[in-house]
């Protein structure tokens, strides 16, 4: 499982432009703070899910993107770390949507560029959860929202895909605006509906600020 | 932790079979005399007393307490020409409960501001996997969540909170839909529930194990697009601002990571929301926090005055990864404990029952460890099994169907724990305790709100799973009400009155003003952040 021999290898690449030693097992972010690079701020989570650390990475004439926190270094590669993506242009409250029926003619106006698409599967090789973006924007365009949404399950809202768009149709976006009206729209569950039900008729039977629960007697060091 | 008996992970890996005849665990005969031996909470080396501010004389964690009574970082001069901006509300982080405080504020017709250390979205509520707590089953009952809180908790909760967190939920899985969360359902529609760890009941509601990716995508998003939400990113608050006499918090202090400068803040109700301290590594533990988790907002709240609440309590989640190192101390879902893995120590052997409270679990993960029945990597770190292949036999299928977060993560590392069992220790997770609050989320001190991790009293000395993700939206959305409440026209003044105050106790008590706080990054990482 572990071979630390390989550990103590040193590998040297660049990190915004800083010369870097690292040793083999390293992530980009852990080479950047062993080498220190000033100035790297976009690093949070450590465990690729919240997406903030997205790294440009040159390999001799290849170029590709990643998160750094994901990305293991290698000797000679060149990394940037990428500035945050500029907020969507899209505009849109949850709130808004009264009728489900129109969703698609509104979903069509907030992302005019979402039947655009001209296959160039940028976006699908920047993710870097290997989502099917591509495949997931045709099914919004077509109206599928809920398979669409699926697609993006595994999306960390890096917005690579955003960066990556030549038609600014901003997938990440799309795929979240699925996801999310596909709960606000057709997740009703019985079990959970039966117990706010229960609430509100316990509530309406109860002096407002009265609280229907006893507070344990065996309290000892809540202060307040 | 390197000087300590173990076998090595080879010889360890070996040994293994995930068809092994395991029986039950022992029976845990005393679990006070495990946590005193064994939890960093009960060792009396790792606790101070505080000798200044509102909770002068209480016991808190050593680490923790230089913080509590470090000099501020600025004072006037540095305000000196620094922009002024005016709001409704401030809410200071960009957590879920930032980000729930916001909308809540925002939707009574509040001008917001929300700023944040780093990128909207980075928090701890992002990498929670197992879910949320909600009283929704038949055989439960929104009583049996309280009373599972508190004695979870020690019996040392505040029931008051508890009761209003609890009576919540239901409410607040309905408005997370409304705002486009998905949960899992059964083919009826039901939200699925599991039970875990203290508790009595199914009640934990879940999207697969990515719940708090789910839920903070879609808070980020709201807010985001919210129009009277407006988002300062890469911007660490570095100090609250008083009135003319230090007794109210009027604003607070930015200082841009982008440009270096600082920038002032006016209004009426500031809300804390800053989440944990994990990365302040207490007793040297790993820890599965975000890089930001601080402790930034204690040392703010304590500076202007506001009482705090059980700083020697601190969550050690029994599951923290310890291989590959680049995961060091990252979590394993209790939720895997939950679908029925178990643990061994190096001789393949059970040694507690894994669904009792962390704290136990942890003490016992310690306990094994330290007397030479843990396994060994190259690098010193200790751990034990969680054996996941032992748990795929017995539910073929069922990793990748619940937990394809896990597996596309050790996928990375080239680890398979439908094959491999995984090495784990226990990780700092959770600050129980923090700033003292009401059922708005109000602190001591006028004018400051206080949600979310940073704020105490609801979970005692142990969070059971699924209350904090339930912590954040309750109490981030009271407190967004609440701080639109206010009706007065805001400050005419604001100081550092608070600041100046704190000074002089600390040089009364013969603290040298040697260290500044709040920390903002650990060391590690915080090498020419502000090199312009």
């Amino acid at each position: 499982m572990t071979n630390d021999s390989d550990n103590s290898q040193t590998i040297n690449l660049t990190i915004n432009g800083v010369a870097v030693a690292a040793s083999a097992a390293m992530t980009l972010v852990e080479a950047a703070w062993h080498g220190g690079v000033p100035r790297v701020t976009a690093v949070s989570c450590l465990e690729s899910v919240c997406g903030s650390c997205r790294v440009l990475l040159r390999r001799g004439k290849e170029v590709t993107v990643n998160l750094a926190c994901q990305t293991f270094v290698e000797e000679g590669i060149e990394a940037v770390f990428l500035p945050p993506q500029v907020p969507p242009l899209h505009h849109y409250e949850i709130g808004d949507f009264t009728d489900g029926w129109n969703i698609q003619a509104r979903f069509h106006e907030i992302f005019p560029e979402a039947s655009h698409c001209r296959n160039c599967h940028g976006c699908v090789r920047s993710c870097p959860k290997g989502i099917d973006v591509e495949g997931a924007i045709a099914l919004a365009a077509a109206g599928h929202f809920r398979d669409a949404g699926e697609a993006f399950l595994e999306c960390v809202m890096c917005e690579l895909c955003d960066s990556a768009c030549p038609e600014l149709i901003a997938p990440a976006h799309v795929g979240l605006f699925c996801r999310r009206i596909t709960a606000h729209f057709h997740l009703r569950p019985p079990n959970l509906i039966y117990r706010l039900e229960e609430q509100r008729k316990e509530k309406a039977g109860l002096a407002a600020g009265e609280s229907h629960y006893t507070i344990s007697p065996f309290v000892k060091g809540g202060s307040r | 932790m390197s000087m300590i008996n173990a076998m090595p992970l080879a010889q360890a890996r070996a040994l293994y079979r995930p068809d092994a005849d395991i029986g039950p665990p022992p029976e845990l005969a005393d679990p006070l005399a495990l946590l005193n031996a064994f939890h960093p909470d009960y060792v009396s080396s790792s606790v101070a007393k505080l000798a200044v501010g509102a909770n002068a004389g209480d016991n808190c964690q050593r680490e923790l307490a230089e913080l509590l009574q470090a000099e501020a970082i600025i004072d006037e001069a540095d305000l000196a020409g620094a922009p002024v901006t005016d709001t409704d509300v401030l809410i200071i982080g960009g957590g879920g409960a930032g980000c729930a405080a916001a909308l809540a504020a925002a939707e009574r017709g509040a001008r917001v501001l929300l700023v944040t250390k780093l990128r909207l979205g980075d928090s701890n509520t992002v990498m929670a996997e197992g879910g949320i707590q909600v009283a929704i089953e038949p055989d439960d009952s929104i009583q049996r969540h309280i009373e599972d809180t508190l004695r979870g908790g020690h019996d040392i909760g505040n029931p008051a909170l508890v009761a209003a967190m609890a009576e919540d939920g239901p409410d607040v899985i309905r408005w997370l839909i409304h705002e486009g969360m998905q949960f899992e359902q059964e083919p009826s529609g039901d939200l699925c529930t599991r039970r875990a760890g203290g508790m009595s009941a199914a009640r934990i509601v879940h999207c697969r194990d990515y719940t708090g990716l789910e839920m903070m995508r879609v808070l980020r998003e709201a807010v985001i697009q919210h129009r009277s939400i407006e988002v300062w990113e890469q911007s660490p608050a570095v100090e609250l601002l008083s009135n003319e006499i230090g007794q109210k918090c009027v604003g607070a202090v930015f200082k841009s990571l982008a440009d270096g400068r600082f920038r002032m803040v006016r209004t009426h109700s500031v809300i804390l929301a800053t989440g944990g301290l994990g990365r302040l590594h207490l007793n040297g533990f790993p820890t599965s926090n975000h890089l930001g988790a601080t402790g930034d907002g204690l040392v703010l709240a304590y500076r202007m005055g506001a009482r705090l609440r059980d700083l020697d309590s601190f969550q050690y989640h029994p599951t923290g990864l310890v291989y590959p190192p680049h995961l060091s101390g990252k979590l394993v879902t209790e939720g895997v404990r939950a679908a029925g893995a178990q643990m061994l120590n190096a001789a393949g052997q059970r040694f507690i029952d894994e669904l009792l409270p962390r704290d136990i679990v942890s003490a016992a993960i310690l306990r094994e460890c330290q007397e030479g029945r843990g396994i060994r990597v190259d690098d010193g770190r200790v751990g034990v099994w969680l054996d996941t292949p032992r748990l795929e036999r017995s539910q073929p299928g069922l990793l990748e169907r619940q937990f394809p977060k896990l597996l596309a993560r050790a996928r990375v590392s080239g680890i398979d724990p439908r094959l491999d069992p995984l090495l784990i220790h226990p990780t700092l997770h959770y600050q129980n305790g923090g700033v003292v609050i009401d059922v708005n989320g109000a602190t001591t001190v006028p004018g400051l709100y206080a949600v979310g991790e940073v704020a105490g009293g609801i979970h005692g000395r142990n969070r059971i799973m699924g209350n904090a993700l339930l912590d954040i939206i309750s109490f981030g959305r009271r407190a967004g009400v609440a701080a639109t409440s206010q009706r007065d026209r805001g400050p005419k003044k604001v100081t550092l009155e608070h600041v100046n105050r704190a000074r002089r106790e600390l040089t009364l008590a013969g603290i040298p003003l040697t260290h500044e706080a709040p920390q903002i990054l650990p060391d590690y990482a915080a090498k020419g952040i502000w090199n312009r």
